[in-house]
């Protein structure tokens, strides 16, 4: 059975950057968000296995997700993908329940080993 | 103004390669200082020659202006301008963290200008395979005086001397904001029209591996 998954990022490029490095198994059912809003509304309605999150969004932007989901208690695998690289916001994003932080522009290896690591594929 | 503007997917392109290099310099900055730098989603506008100046203007409402040209390969150039506005020019170098009389308050912003052009525009060329090279950083202005009006007209003649053509510009904005320390720093990038084309060839050659 494929997992869900939900890509969040207000680029298009960005989104399609992660989709097309997915593995097969996490490519069949996947849903796109261009806010944090968006993203919110989708992970209180339906259930979703992963979620690849990026930080710097307008109205509502990743670190808000995070304690969205937090906050209702919505259990997902959130894999931030951000170009805010800072240690200190890679520290904030685990500490909010992040499985990982990965840079922009995520490469195939880099997802692949974090996906490998935390069991979902 | 000329018809150079960016389609969505362009702009949407331009604005995620921007995204990567403000993020890398965004993590020099908060390592230089020791602090945690906020970031904001960076605008993105083409303005006229008109505009430009009074964009300019407003800006200008700042503590200090570094400027430092950028060229690249494949006709991609541009002016980058710095813009301070830390609550007072003080508190700058109790930031910078230098020894009293070690530099400075403009040799310090002349450092600080350098580290943010230079990091953020080599990550920004390594997106799209070239190559920048730079001029020297240039203090424009520095507020030990409170003389808003020889800023702004500083600030222009500076950019009308350059050898580009402004009549249109690509203006790119992004705003570093150290909280703690209530500094605040704008990133102005001024592209010429040539060069906006030629960056738009760049991109559409990006667009097409996806």
């Amino acid at each position: 059975m494929s997992l869900s998954v939900l890509i969040c990022d207000d680029s298009n490029m960005a989104r399609k950057q992660v989709l097309r490095i997915l593995p097969e198994s996490l490519s069949e059912n996947v849903q796109l968000a261009t806010n944090g809003v968006e993203a919110l509304e989708i992970l209180n309605n339906q259930p979703i296995d992963v979620l690849f999150l990026d930080l710097t969004m307008p109205i509502v932007d990743g670190v808000g997700v995070l304690q969205g989901i937090k906050e209702a208690g919505i259990s997902v695998n959130v894999f931030v993908i951000s170009a805010d690289i800072q240690p200190e916001m890679q520290n904030k994003v685990l500490e909010l329940g992040a499985k990982a932080f990965l840079r922009k522009p995520v490469q195939l290896d880099v997802l692949t080993t974090h996906l490998k690591q935390h069991d979902i594929i | 103004m000329n018809n150079v503007n960016l389609n969505e997917d362009q702009q949407d392109c331009l604005q995620e390669i921007i995204n990567v290099a403000m993020g890398q310099a965004s993590d020099q900055l908060a390592r230089y200082l020791d602090t945690f730098v906020y970031l904001k989603v960076p605008s993105i506008e083409q303005v006229s020659a008109q505009h430009l100046s009074d964009t300019l203007k407003y800006e200008a409402q700042s503590v200090a202006v570094v400027s430092q040209g950028f060229f690249g390969y494949e006709g991609i150039r541009g002016e980058a301008l710095l813009m301070y506005q830390p609550k007072d020019s003080d508190r700058l170098a109790d930031l910078l963290g230098y020894e009293p009389d070690e530099l400075s308050v403009e040799e310090q912003i002349i450092d600080l200008s350098s580290i943010l052009t230079t990091t953020f525009l080599n990550v920004f060329a390594s997106q799209i395979d070239n190559q920048m090279s730079y001029s020297a950083p240039r203090l424009l202005f520095s507020s030990n005086a409170d003389n808003n009006t020889s800023s702004q007209s500083s600030i222009s003649e500076h950019i009308q001397h350059n050898s580009f053509n402004w009549d249109t510009a690509l203006k790119v904005k992004i705003s570093y904001q150290v909280t703690d320390y209530s500094f605040n720093c704008d990133m102005i990038l001024l592209i010429p029209e040539s060069a906006i084309i030629n960056i738009t060839s760049v991109i559409d050659r990006i667009l097409e591996e996806y």
